[in-house]
């Protein structure tokens, strides 16, 4: 998460744009090793539920992630591990949250991608696509109530999350009240195993954007440099008090829904189109050519971040589980009117 | 043609269905208004249902052997209109009321009972009514107070059915604490508890006078001597070891037999009744039993019987006579089904149909206190002749 | 000086809205309109920018509230009527009631919900909804009866750091006056003595109340003195009054508006019977409403929901037992 705002129309070729270029491209880096990490976990017996990983969406995701700054609000979803990490979440913490540990922020009350720290702005998804959107409006209504201003919220969605009322209800509400909401939909063609000829019928979702009465923009979801652009003039129109925006990015997801999915109903020609690339290789080959990193750094930021990953997974492992009979087990903050119910 | 349903009627109280046992008649035949149709059998007795009324059996619907809830229908008759008329049965039942006729439910607890009854003859419904039903708000109160449904006796009862209520309760406690009250002794406590356990039985009593003079010429030659009630003893043994069944155990459908001819008998110690136990009273002769019932009355006079002493028995033997009764019905302990007493002997004139007069005996009322569940009267009669006969040959017990 | 019950909820909402800076309204037709049943008449005005209009949108109506909750913000949110909350229904259980114990951050949220039938209201502006949202852990539900409990219960749900089900009897909004607002009150949580008895206890919250207190009048020239529990709140139950009156009547019979499968009365039941068994001398009771959707017409209204009449019946019948 860095401290400045990308000013609309500011050029690629600033010291900026490189220095968020990469460190959007070590973050992405980080998560597709830590994602590699989880499902290795996982195939190993050690993760227990399910896993589900961001791989293919790290552009996209990242370049939201370093854009937010610190009191800035993000609702990522279910692909954002780049994002979460760029937003300021720890591998430790991510670790937690997957292996169970009692220290992770959830408790084990909940897990995998459902985690977040609400009073810093990370938002823990619910697992009903959409619902986020609203909380982020709220976050953002109430910042108005309190005069604060300059902060904004993103929230992260698919192609199948735009079908439910929850995201319609939201977007909407958002552009009546005109709050700073960027809306990042990654449309990666499937919704689980739904292709998007099943899920909507407009010629492309960045249509629907015209019909809430917010500004829209399109981006290929696989190019870390158009991603940074695109997502940072979004972040900075509405930092800007221009109303909603939405990015509508097209990638692919180059992993199954969740772990326990072969993804074999993936359309082999989207693999084989632009939009099946690897956009951590994309933008790797980018950053060589560019000349911002030879590859004997990125070879240095490989071993860094395993190193990092396996720290922070082995010290994960090491802390002990939550002991259901040290549990509260209260779901109010009331206590006075919590109920007890007693065994006989 | 008006079809006209036959119906099973309500065959007494407390009677929910009977039993097909016979058919009168046949589809086809004519019968007239009040005909027997149909043989049922319930528990009680055979009855017969009639004809509503003339005409001819179109159909029984019921089977032989089957049996069927009062208010069933069996089968129909075919009768003319103008029989239908006279009778009244041509109006249709009236409609039973739907649930929106009704601002509240109809039935509340006990007019609606979910519940069938499982026990043939004896609807056992499972309501919260009924004279003997306590309440769990009564039972934790009489806990509370150390009493027992048998303590309610004579409680009125004004919840349905008669029940007695806990409002009731209080006013029988209240009424009670104004009288004047005494501790009753633990063992008073105990025994009042064994009876009223043992009386939740049918009990029974049979009783004939038996001759006790082979009996006392015995004693005045043996050495040492036996008293009568350990011969009555020894000669119930004796009986029960060819025919256990009258000791048994009803559980169920099932007779439980002893395992072992194991009877008690009564001794009178302060404050209460104490019933020592002769182990396999059958497999031992009577004068190796004087030596051990001896004992055991020293020590239950004592206070001092060894803990296996009682308990376990199969029947008591009872000696009232000593208290100069002639007749008493005593009741069994709870784990027994037989009480043997014996009355006091008195002098009493016996006809000798050899003399051709009346001569004098000493005689004394052997009584047998049965539970009505295991044995009838004519068993128990059996038993109770056979012991007497037993005690007619002293020196063969 | 007399006061509805509605005019109480909209007294509080102003009370909260001036003592406290964090309170904002927000639902459907609040602002300028004063909501749907004038429960926030004039509040826009006296509160410019803190009574916003919302679309018709409650999932978002109620995830917004959360988003603010989580902020600081003491957010109170009008459902125009409890039967479209069910729209919303996913951002209460799942946003709202979840939040404090998957993230140990509190969510003060108040959801008001106009609830309860009244005549020619039909199936969908009729449900009683406290049964489904007490079943959800996580959540608070409120069932005022009294005009007096309208104000300091709303009050105090908005002070409660948890989300709050506030679920206002809309019978009750015009019909129910009170001489003045008080300025004590039992807390949240605790039921209320309605009416002292002898012979029988009848648990009920919201209108039901009313019918039991008027059942109640008509037995007593039969000799039977009943006593009638308000129950206040349906989540938290205060079972410890309940009990306590059980013990000394010995007779249970526990009315509600809702459906008979599950809910208030069979809760209360449960608990009754599992921890003061041996206090019954007679198996409790429930009354509900008829297992079909709330009827149309006021025929099949009137016969649908318990009754004064029908409760003194029931009541008769335990009384006799």
């Amino acid at each position: 998460m860095l401290q400045t705002v990308l000013e609309p129309g500011m050029a690629e070729n600033t010291a900026l744009f490189r220095e968020r270029y990469l460190a959007a491209c070590r973050f992405m880096l980080l998560a597709r090793l830590l994602d590699d990490k989880f499902a290795a976990l996982w195939r190993s017996g050690r993760i227990h539920g399910g896993v589900f990983l961001g791989r293919g969406q790290e552009a996209l995701s990242a370049a939201a992630g370093v854009w937010l700054k610190k009191g800035d609000v993000f609702a990522p979803l279910i692909r954002d591990a780049a994002g979460r990490l760029a937003f300021g979440e720890t591998v430790l913490d991510a670790a937690r949250t997957y292996l169970g540990s009692a220290l992770g922020p959830m408790h084990g009350r909940d897990g995998n991608v459902h985690r977040g720290k609400p009073k810093e702005g990370y938002l823990p998804m619910i697992s009903h696509l959409g619902a986020m959107i609203s909380v982020v409006n709220g976050i953002l209504l109430a910042r108005r109530f309190k005069n604060i201003s300059g902060t904004v919220g993103l929230a992260s969605i698919g192609d199948g999350a735009t079908s439910t009322g929850a995201f319609h209800e939201a977007l909407n509400q958002a552009a009546v009240e005109r709050l700073p909401l960027v809306l990042v939909v990654a449309n990666n063609h499937y919704a689980y195993s739904t292709p998007t000829s099943r899920q909507f019928a407009c010629r492309d979702l960045a249509d629907k954007a015209a019909g809430y009465g917010v500004a829209v923009d399109s981006v290929d979801g696989t190019d870390l440099n158009a991603c940074l652009k695109t997502v940072g003039q979004a972040v900075a129109r509405a930092r800007a008090g221009r109303g909603p925006q939405m990015v509508v990015a097209t990638l692919l997801r180059l992993c199954g829904h969740g772990e326990h999915d072969d993804a074999g109903y993936i359309d082999p020609k989207l693999k084989a189109s632009p939009a099946g690339r690897d956009c951590l290789k994309v933008a790797e080959e980018h950053l060589l050519r560019q000349k911002w990193a030879d590859a004997a750094t990125l070879a240095v930021w490989r071993g860094e971040v395993i190193r990092e990953i396996e720290e922070a997974v082995a010290q994960a492992q090491r802390e002990p589980a939550p002991d259901p009979f040290a549990e509260e087990w209260r779901a109010i903050a009331t206590e006075r009117l919590s109920e007890t119910h007693e065994e006989v | 043609m008006p079809q006209i349903p036959i119906i099973m009627p309500q065959l007494g109280e407390s009677i929910a269905e009977a039993n097909i046992t016979g058919f009168l008649v046949k589809p086809g035949d004519t019968v007239e208004a009040g005909q027997d149709l149909i043989e049922v059998e319930t528990n009680k007795a055979s009855m017969t249902v009639t004809s509503p009324c003339g005409g001819r059996i179109e159909k029984f619907t019921a089977q032989l052997n089957e049996s069927y809830a009062v208010g069933a229908t069996l089968g129909r008759i075919e009768t003319t209109q103008e029989e239908a008329a006279r009778l009244g049965l041509d109006v249709p039942p009236p409609v039973r009321p739907g649930d929106t006729d009704r601002v509240t439910r109809e039935g509340g607890n006990g007019s609606r009972s979910r519940v069938q009854p499982t026990v043939r003859g004896l609807p056992v419904p499972a309501n919260a009514a009924g004279a003997s039903y306590l309440s769990p708000r009564l039972k934790a109160r009489m806990t509370e107070l150390g009493l027992s449904a048998a303590d309610l006796a004579g409680v009125a009862g004004s919840g349905a059915a008669g029940r007695v209520t806990v409002e009731d309760f209080e006013k029988f406690i209240a009424h009670l604490e104004k009288q004047k009250t005494s501790q009753a002794s633990s063992m008073r406590v105990s025994v009042a508890d064994a009876m009223r356990r043992s009386w939740t039985r049918p009990l029974a009593h049979v009783g004939l006078p038996v001759c006790l003079d082979p009996l006392f010429a015995f004693r005045k030659v043996a050495r040492p001597k036996p008293g009568p009630a350990l011969c009555a003893l020894r000669a119930l043994a004796v009986a029960l070891a060819q025919n256990s069944a009258p000791a048994g155990r009803l559980v169920g459908n099932k007779i439980v037999h002893p395992s072992s001819i194991d009877i008690a008998f009564a001794v009178e110690a302060e404050e209460g009744v104490l019933v020592p136990v002769i182990r396999n009273a059958d497999k031992r002769l009577l004068k190796d039993l004087i030596a051990p019932y001896n004992k055991l009355v020293e020590l239950a006079r004592g206070r001092k019987l060894p803990p296996d002493a009682t308990g376990g028995s199969i029947a008591t033997v009872t000696n009232f006579g000593t208290f100069g009764l002639e007749w008493a019905t005593p009741i069994p302990l709870p784990e027994q089904t037989l009480v043997l007493g014996l009355g006091a002997a008195r002098h009493a004139p016996s006809w000798d149909s050899v003399q051709g007069k009346f001569v004098p005996i000493m005689e004394a009322n052997l009584t047998l206190s049965f539970d009505h569940r295991v044995i009838d009267g004519g068993a128990a009669g059996r038993l109770l002749q056979h012991v007497a006969d037993l005690m007619s040959k002293p020196e063969e017990l | 000086m007399s006061i509805t019950y509605l005019e109480a909820i909209r007294e509080a909402q102003a009370h909260a809205l001036r003592d406290d800076p964090r309170v904002f309204i927000y639902g459907q037709d609040v602002g300028a309109f004063g909501g749907a049943f004038k429960a926030t008449k004039n509040l826009a005005v006296e509160f410019p920018g803190r009574v916003l209009d919302s679309p018709i949108s409650e999932d978002a109506i109620i995830g917004l509230a959360v988003g603010a909750a989580i902020e600081g913000m003491r957010p109170i949110v009008e459902m125009q009527f409890a039967d479209f909350s069910t729209v919303g229904f996913n951002q209460i259980i799942n946003q709202a009631a979840t939040l404090f114990w998957r993230t140990s951050v509190p969510c003060p949220v108040t959801v008001r919900l106009p609830f309860g039938g009244t005549s020619g209201s039909g199936p969908f502006h009729s449900q009683c909804m406290e049964t489904v949202y007490a079943h959800y852990p996580g959540l608070i539900v409120l069932t005022p009866a009294t005009v007096e409990d309208a104000y300091s219960m709303l009050l105090e749900a908005v002070a409660i750091d948890d989300p709050v089900i506030f679920c206002e009897h809309k019978l009750l909004y015009y019909h129910l006056k009170a001489e003045s607002l008080p300025s004590e009150a039992l807390p949240v949580g605790k039921a209320r003595i309605a009416r002292e008895g002898r012979d029988m206890t009848i648990v009920a919250y919201s209108a039901m109340v009313h019918e039991a207190l008027e059942a109640a009048k008509e037995l007593t020239p039969e000799g039977w003195e009943v006593e009638v529990v308000d129950l206040r709140s349906v989540k938290p139950i205060d079972t410890d009054t309940v009990m306590a009156s059980v013990a000394r009547t010995g007779r249970l019979l526990c009315v509600g508006e809702a459906w008979p499968w599950g809910g208030v009365t069979a809760e209360i039941i449960a608990r009754v019977t599992s921890e003061g068994y041996g206090l019954l001398d007679a198996p409790p009771q429930r009354l509900n409403a008829k297992d079909t959707p709330v009827p149309y017409h006021p025929n099949l209204w009137a016969a649908h929901r318990p009754t004064a009449r029908a409760i003194a019946a029931t009541a008769r019948k335990l009384l006799r037992l």
